[in-house]
C-alpha cells in the first residue's frame, strides 16, 4: 500500500533525475534548472530541502551519492559536458540554522567534449570510483586514489563503445567470483539496428575494461539501465528502459569451461518483457533485495513488476505520479482522494495504488 | 545584371528552400553576412573573402574579393556586413584597423570602394545603418566608435566610450538614431548618432566583456547581449532604465547572438571558444536550448539567418573552413531528448517520482499544486498568445511511501534484529527464529527453520508445540506433520529420514548429552555441550507444552532455563570464534577435521537410538531404524540456502548459515559464503543495524568478512588536563598524575560509553551529557566552547 507524499520541488525547469542514499534518508533531485536539490527526511517524514545549489551551466541530467563511508558526496553531470563531485560541509552553524547545508564543489571533471549523460559511484568494495557517459559515446571511469582528498581524481579508462551512451550501470555484486562490470545504454536513434546495450568487464589479467556482451536484441534507443542489487546471487539482473521494459538475466558460465583469460563469457536469458508503458520508458529502478523492479514511461506511470517463485514476473502495481489511484489497480478503492490543496505545505497524503505484497 | 535577375526572382518567390547542407573553404572564417536576397552569402576571414551563392542543393562560389599578388593586411578581415538595402555595398573591418568598404557594381576586378584608415586597432566590428544607405559604423579595439558616411573620405563623428575596447556595434531598429556598443569590460552604451560627446546611457550588463549584442527585429527595443560570462541577457531598452527580462545560461562564453526571425522569443548564439555547435533558446526557457546544431568540428565564428522572414534558414562560418545551412527542422532537438522523468526505488520500498507535469497531470485531469509553483515573474507578466508556448516546463514531484506492513522493508529490519543467531542450542535458535518469521507473517521462512530444527536435532526436541502452530495441524507427534511439508526433494519417508539424521546431529555433539538427557539432570553439563544440545529438562517442558497446544509460546518453556544459559551465551561465541576462525580459511584443516567429526557420528550414532528412546518419545523410537548416508540433508540444505540466495533474501541465507555453523558450511564455497556474508552487511549497514552488523561479522568464519571490523580500531587518547597522548593503558595520565575520563557533568571517571568534543576534548558520560546539552550547548566543563557532538 502506497501513500503518495507530493513536495513542491520547486525547480524552475524538468527534474531529470531522483536518487536516495545509502541509507534512504536524503533524497537528490537535478533538474534542467542546471541546479541540485538535497532533501531530508525529518521524523515526521516530511521531506525538507535542506540545499539547493547551481550545479552546473547546463542541464543537471543525473544526481548520485557516494557510499556514506567517503562523507556525504554527491556527483552531478551535465549537458555542459562536464561532471562534478560535491561534498557537504559541516559545522557551519550559521547555515544550521536556516535549516540549510553547504556544499561545495570538490572537482570538475571536464575529459568530455560532449553532454555527459550518466555518472554513478563504482560499489564500495572497489574503492571510490566514479563512472561517466557521454554523448559521444565514450565511458570514463575515474578514481581518487586518496579517499580523503575529493578533489584528485585520476582518469583511470576511457571505454570507447561507438555509440553515444545514455546510461551507465555497475554490477553491484562484492562477489570476488564477480570481476568490476558496467553495462552501458545508448539512446542512439538513428535507424541502424545496432545493439543498444554493451556490457563491459574488467580483466585482471590486461588491467582492462573489455566488451564481454552485446545485448544484440535491443536495438531500440535505451534511456536507462539497473542492475539489480546482487545480494548474494550467483547471477545478475539487468533492467533495461528502451520503449518496453526489459529484464535479462546474466549467469556467468563458470571460469573452468571458458578460457581463463578472456571474458567471462554469460548465458544471458531475457526473463521478461513489458510495454504496458504503451510508451518510451524512461526509468527503471530496483527495490533495495532486487526483487521488485519499478519502471516508469511516458504515460506519467510508476508501474511495479516482482517475479513468483515461478520466475514470471508479472505487474504488482500502477502508481500515478501525481499519486491518484489508477482505475482498476487501487484495493483501497480511496477514489475521492482527500487532496488537502489548502494546506501550506502541499503534503497532500492520498492514497495511490496498491503494490500490497507480501514478502516470502 | 544576371545576378540582379536573380535578386528578384529569390524576393518575389515566397518560400525558400533548400537543405542542410556545408562546403568546404580554403580558410577558416570570421564573419559572415547574407545578402538581402537571401540568396548569397559572404565570407570573410583573414585570408579568405568569398561570396558564394546559395543554391538548392549545394553553395557556389561567385567571386573571390582577395584579388592583387600580395596579401594586404586591408583584406584580413574581422568582421564583414552586407547592407541590407543595397545589394552591391558590402563594409568590412580589417585586423590592422582599416574599414574597406566594397562595390559589387564595380566593372572591375577590384571591388575595393573606400578605404577609412582612422582606427589604430583592430576593428571588431562594422555596421550599416538599416534604413539610411550610406551610413557606417564601426566599433575597435581600441575604443572608439566611428561612424561614416560613405558619400565623404573620412568619418562624421567619433564616439569615445571612456572604457576599454568595443566589442560590437549594432543600430537599433526601433530608433533611427540609435545605436548600442558594448565593451569589454561588461558595459553596454547606447548612444544618439547625433551626440558624439558622450553616451545616452549606460550599465553593467556582464560579468567580463560583452561579446556581442542584437537587437529585436521587432520594434521592441528588445537588446540581447551575450558575454564570456556564459549569459545572454535580453534587455528591455524602452524603459528610461536597462531593464533585464530574460536570462540564458549557456555553457561557453557567447561570441555571437541573434534573433530568430517571425520567433519572438528565440535566439540563435555560437561561442567562441571550447564549444563548436550552435544553439537556438527560447529565452522564456533559459535552461534548455530549444534546437541545437552541431555541423562544426571547430569554433563557430559567424552566423546568420539566411532571409530576415524565415526562421527555418540558419548560415554559419567556422574556423573548421566550412560554411554550413542549417534547416531548423533538421536541428537535434535537446528538450525532447532530454529525459522527462527521474524514479528512484527507496530503501524502506518507497519510490520518489519526479515526472514532467504534463504526463503526469494529462490524464487524472487535476493540476498538480495549484499556486504555489512560484514562477519567474516574467512568466507571469506576458504571455505571447500569438506564438504558442506550454510554459516553462516543470516536473512533479512525489515520493510514494510504503505504508507500514505494506511493501516496506520493516519485516527485514525486524527479522535481522530479533533473530537469535548464536549463543543458544541449535534448536532453541531455529525455534526462536521460526517463531519470528511466523510473528512477522513469513511462514515459508518459518517453516524452514522448524524444518531446520527437524533436521539437526534430535527427535524430542521438536516443539510439537511449535510444529502445530506452524502446519496447523493438531496432532501432536512427528511422522504426519512431516508429510506436509512439501518440500520436493522429501519422499513420504522423510519424517523417519529427518528423525535420523538429528539423532546423528546430537550424539556427533556429545556424548555427555545423552547422559544428562537420559537422567534429566544438571545444566551444568549442558553449558559445556555445543549449542545444537538441549537440556532433558527441556524436553519434559515441551511435552508439556503439548496439552496446552493453542498457544505455546516457547519463552514459556525456555523460561525456567533462560538465568542458566545467561553465562554460557557470554561465553560461547567468543569460545566459537576463536576455535574456528584459523580453520576457517585453510581447506586442509577444514577437511582434517570433517571426517573425525563424521567418523565421531559412526561411533556414536548406534548409541543414539538406545539414549533416545530411553527419553521421552516412544514414538519416534521405531523410526530410527533406516539408516541414510550422513551428508543426506546437507545437499538439501545447501540448495534450500542457495534458493533463498538467490531470491534475494540473504538474510536467510546467512543466518541459516551462521546458526547451522559447522553443518553447513562445508558444502558451500568459500566464495558464495564470503558474498552472501559481505552482501547481508551491507544490507544491515544500509538500515543503520550496525549492531546486528557487527554480531554477523563476528559470527562470521569467513576470514575476509570477520576481518571486516578489526580495522582501524585503535584510539589514541588525549589528556584532558595536559593535552599530552596518553600512555596506551589505565585511566590516570602519567604526567600530571590525574584521572583523564572524567566526566565534565558528574566528575566521575567514565567507563563504558565516553563522549567528547573533539574541539574542546571535554566530554563524559553519554547520558549526562546529552541531558546537558538539552539545556546548553556550551561546554559543561566551563571552557566556554560551544561543543559539537557527532
Amino acid at each position: 500500500m502506497f501513500v503518495a507524499r507530493s513536495i513542491a520541488a520547486d525547480h524552475k525547469d524538468l527534474i531529470h533525475d531522483v536518487s536516495f542514499d545509502f541509507h534512504g534518508r536524503r533524497m537528490a533531485t537535478c533538474s534542467s534548472d542546471q541546479s541540485v536539490k538535497v532533501w531530508d527526511k525529518s521524523e515526521s517524514g516530511d521531506w525538507h530541502c535542506t540545499a539547493s545549489w547551481k550545479t552546473h551551466s547546463g542541464s543537471v541530467w543525473r544526481v548520485t551519492w557516494a557510499h556514506p563511508e567517503f562523507g556525504q558526496v554527491l556527483a552531478s553531470c551535465s549537458f555542459d559536458r562536464t561532471a562534478a563531485v560535491w561534498e557537504e560541509i559541516v559545522g557551519e552553524s550559521n547555515d544550521k540554522l536556516r535549516g540549510q547545508s553547504h556544499w561545495v564543489k570538490r572537482t570538475t571533471l571536464v575529459d568530455s567534449r560532449t553532454s555527459v549523460t550518466d555518472v554513478k559511484f563504482a560499489p564500495k568494495h572497489m574503492g571510490l570510483m566514479l563512472a561517466t557517459c557521454s554523448a559521444d559515446g565514450i565511458v570514463r571511469i575515474y578514481e581518487a586514489p586518496d579517499v580523503m582528498n575529493l578533489s584528485q581524481w585520476s582518469l583511470q579508462h576511457e571505454i570507447s563503445c561507438k555509440l553515444s551512451c545514455s546510461c551507465i550501470s555497475w554490477n553491484p555484486s562484492s562477489s570476488r567470483a564477480h570481476s568490476p562490470m558496467i553495462a552501458v545504454g545508448s539512446d542512439d536513434s538513428s535507424p541502424n539496428a545496432m545493439a543498444k546495450v554493451q556490457i563491459f568487464e574488467y580483466n585482471e589479467n590486461t588491467r582492462k575494461y573489455a566488451k564481454a556482451e552485446t545485448l544484440m536484441t535491443v536495438t531500440d534507443p535505451v534511456h536507462d539501465i539497473a542492475f539489480a542489487p546482487n545480494l548474494g546471487r550467483s547471477f545478475h539482473i539487468l533492467a533495461i528502459a528502451t520503449k518496453d521494459v526489459r529484464i535479462f538475466t546474466l549467469k556467468p558460465v563458470r571460469k573452468e569451461l571458458t578460457s581463463s583469460g578472456g571474458p567471462t563469457k554469460f548465458e544471458i536469458h531475457i526473463v521478461a518483457q513489458f510495454d504496458n508503458h504503451n510508451s518510451q520508458v524512461w526509468r527503471v529502478s530496483w527495490n533495495i533485495t532486487g526483487t521488485v523492479l519499478a519502471s516508469s514511461g511516458d504515460d506519467g506511470c510508476v508501474r511495479l513488476w516482482k517475479a513468483n517463485y515461478m520466475d514470471n514476473w508479472k505487474c504488482t502495481g500502477i502508481l500515478k505520479g501525481n499519486g491518484s489511484p489508477v482505475n482498476g489497480t487501487s484495493q483501497l478503492g480511496n477514489s475521492n482522494p482527500s487532496l488537502s490543496s489548502n494546506t501550506p505545505n502541499l503534503q497532500n497524503s492520498l492514497h495511490g495504488s496498491s503494490a500490497g505484497r507480501k514478502h516470502s | 545584371m544576371e545576378k540582379m535577375s536573380r535578386v528578384t526572382t529569390a524576393l518575389s518567390g515566397s518560400a525558400l528552400t533548400g537543405r542542410t547542407m556545408h562546403c568546404h573553404l580554403d580558410a577558416p572564417a570570421n564573419a559572415i553576412s547574407v545578402c538581402r536576397d537571401a540568396a548569397q552569402v559572404v565570407v570573410a576571414g583573414r585570408s579568405i573573402f568569398k561570396i558564394y551563392a546559395i543554391e538548392e542543393e549545394q553553395f557556389v562560389e561567385k567571386l573571390n574579393l582577395r584579388v592583387g599578388r600580395k596579401p594586404s593586411l586591408n583584406l584580413s578581415c574581422a568582421d564583414v556586413v552586407w547592407h541590407q538595402m543595397d545589394e552591391n555595398l558590402l563594409a568590412t573591418a580589417a585586423t590592422n584597423g582599416v574599414v574597406v568598404t566594397w562595390n559589387l557594381g564595380r566593372p572591375s576586378r577590384n571591388k575595393q570602394d573606400q578605404l577609412f584608415t582612422e582606427h589604430k586597432r583592430t576593428v571588431n566590428k562594422v555596421c550599416f545603418h538599416p534604413t539610411e544607405a550610406h551610413v557606417l559604423l564601426s566599433g575597435s579595439q581600441d575604443g572608439f566608435m566611428k561612424c561614416f558616411d560613405l558619400r565623404r573620405k573620412d568619418s562624421v563623428s567619433t564616439f569615445s566610450g571612456q572604457s576599454e575596447s568595443v566589442r560590437d556595434v549594432q543600430f537599433s531598429i526601433r530608433d533611427y538614431f540609435t545605436f548600442a556598443s558594448t565593451f569589454e569590460n561588461g558595459n553596454v552604451q547606447l548612444w544618439d548618432i547625433r551626440r558624439p560627446d558622450r553616451c545616452e546611457r549606460m550599465f553593467t550588463a556582464h560579468n567580463g566583456p560583452v561579446f556581442c549584442c542584437d537587437w529585436h527585429p521587432e520594434d521592441r527595443g528588445w537588446l540581447a547581449t551575450g558575454g564570456r560570462d556564459k549569459m545572454v541577457k535580453v534587455w528591455d531598452m524602452t524603459t528610461h532604465r536597462a531593464k533585464e527580462m530574460h536570462c540564458v545560461q549557456t555553457i561557453a562564453s557567447v561570441a555571437r547572438v541573434k534573433w530568430r526571425p517571425e520567433c519572438r522569443h528565440h535566439l540563435a548564439t555560437c561561442s567562441m571558444m571550447v564549444d563548436h555547435n550552435i544553439y537556438v533558446w527560447d529565452v522564456r526557457r533559459p535552461f534548455v536550448p530549444a534546437a541545437m546544431f552541431e555541423e562544426h568540428r571547430d569554433v563557430t565564428t559567424g552566423i546568420a539567418w539566411r532571409h530576415p522572414h524565415d526562421p527555418s534558414f540558419l548560415l554559419s562560418g567556422s574556423k573548421d573552413s566550412t560554411l554550413c545551412q542549417h534547416l531548423f527542422r533538421d536541428a537535434s532537438q535537446p528538450v525532447e531528448r532530454a529525459n522527462p522523468e527521474g524514479l528512484c526505488y527507496g530503501l524502506f520500498g518507497d519510490l520518489a517520482f519526479a515526472a514532467k507535469e504534463s504526463l503526469v497531470a494529462a490524464e487524472s485531469g487535476r493540476k498538480p499544486y495549484m499556486g504555489d509553483r512560484r514562477h519567474p515573474i516574467f512568466f507571469k507578466r506576458k504571455l505571447d498568445p500569438a506564438e504558442p508556448f506550454s510554459g516553462l516546463a516543470s516536473s512533479a514531484l512525489s515520493v510514494f511511501e510504503t505504508e507500514s506492513g505494506g511493501g516496506s522493508m520493516s519485516w527485514f529490519v525486524d527479522t535481522a534484529e530479533r533473530y537469535a543467531l548464536a549463543g543458544r542450542p541449535l534448536a532453541e535458535l531455529c525455534d526462536h527464529n521460526a517463531k519470528v518469521a511466523r510473528e512477522l507473517g513469513r511462514n515459508q521462512v518459518a517453516q524452514t527453520w522448524t524444518m531446520l530444527r527437524i533436521i539437526y536435532c534430535s527427535p524430542g526436541l521438536v516443539s510439537s508445540a511449535n510444529l502445530n502452530h506452524s502446519v496447523g495441524k493438531g496432532s501432536s507427534c512427528g511422522l504426519p506433520l512431516m508429510n506436509s511439508f512439501n518440500l520436493k526433494d522429501m519422499g513420504p519417508g522423510l519424517g523417519s529420514e529427518t528423525r535420523l539424521d538429528r539423532s546423528k546431529g546430537d550424539t556427533r555433539s556429545d556424548t555427555a548429552l545423552l547422559d544428562s538427557s537420559a537422567t534429566l539432570i544438571t545444566n551444568e553439563d549442558n553449558e559445556e555441550t555445543e549449542g545444537s544440545d538441549v537440556p532433558a529438562d527441556y524436553l519434559l517442558g515441551d511435552v508439556e507444552g503439548e496439552e496446552d497446544e493453542l498457544y505455546p509460546l516457547d519463552t514459556e518453556h525456555v523460561h525456567p532455563e533462560e538465568p542458566e544459559y545467561v553465562l554460557p551465551q557470554e561465553a560461547f561465541p567468543l569460545r566459537h570464534e576463536i576455535v574456528d576462525t584459523p580453520s576457517g580459511p585453510e581447506h586442509l584443516q577444514d577437511k582434517a577435521d570433517s571426517p573425525h567429526v563424521s567418523g565421531n557420528e559412526a561411533d556414536t550414532a548406534s548409541l543414539a537410538p538406545v539414549d533416545s528412546s530411553s527419553s521421552l518419545l516412544s514414538v519416534s523410537h521405531a523410526l530410527y531404524d533406516s539408516r541414510l548416508p550422513p551428508d543426506f540433508f546437507s545437499v538439501l540444505v545447501r540448495d534450500m540456502l542457495h534458493f533463498y540466495a538467490e531470491q534475494g533474501d540473504v538474510q536467510m541465507a546467512v543466518s541459516v548459515l551462521i546458526v547451522l555453523g559447522e553443518r553447513v558450511r562445508k558444502d558451500i564455497d568459500e566464495q558464495t559464503q564470503e558474498h552472501w556474508y559481505t552482501s547481508y552487511i551491507d544490507l544491515l549497514q544500509r538500515f543503520c543495524l550496525w549492531n546486528v552488523s557487527n554480531e554477523v561479522v563476528k559470527l562470521s568464519t569467513s576470514r575476509a568478512v570477520s576481518c571486516l571490523n578489526q580495522a582501524s580500531t585503535t584510539l589514541h587518547v588525549n589528556c584532558s588536563h595536559c593535552k599530552r597522548p596518553m600512555s596506551s593503558r589505565g585511566w590516570v595520565c602519567d604526567r600530571c598524575h590525574r584521572c583523564a575520563s572524567m566526566c565534565a557533568v558528574c566528575h566521575h571517571v567514565v567507563k563504558g560509553l565516553f563522549v567528547w568534543c573533539q574541539g574542546c576534548s571535554h566530554g563524559g558520560h553519554l547520558q549526562h551529557i546529552m541531558k546537558w546539552l538539552e539545556g546548553s550547548s556550551h561546554c559543561p566543563a566551563g571552557c566556554g566552547h560551544l561543543c559539537e557532538y557527532s
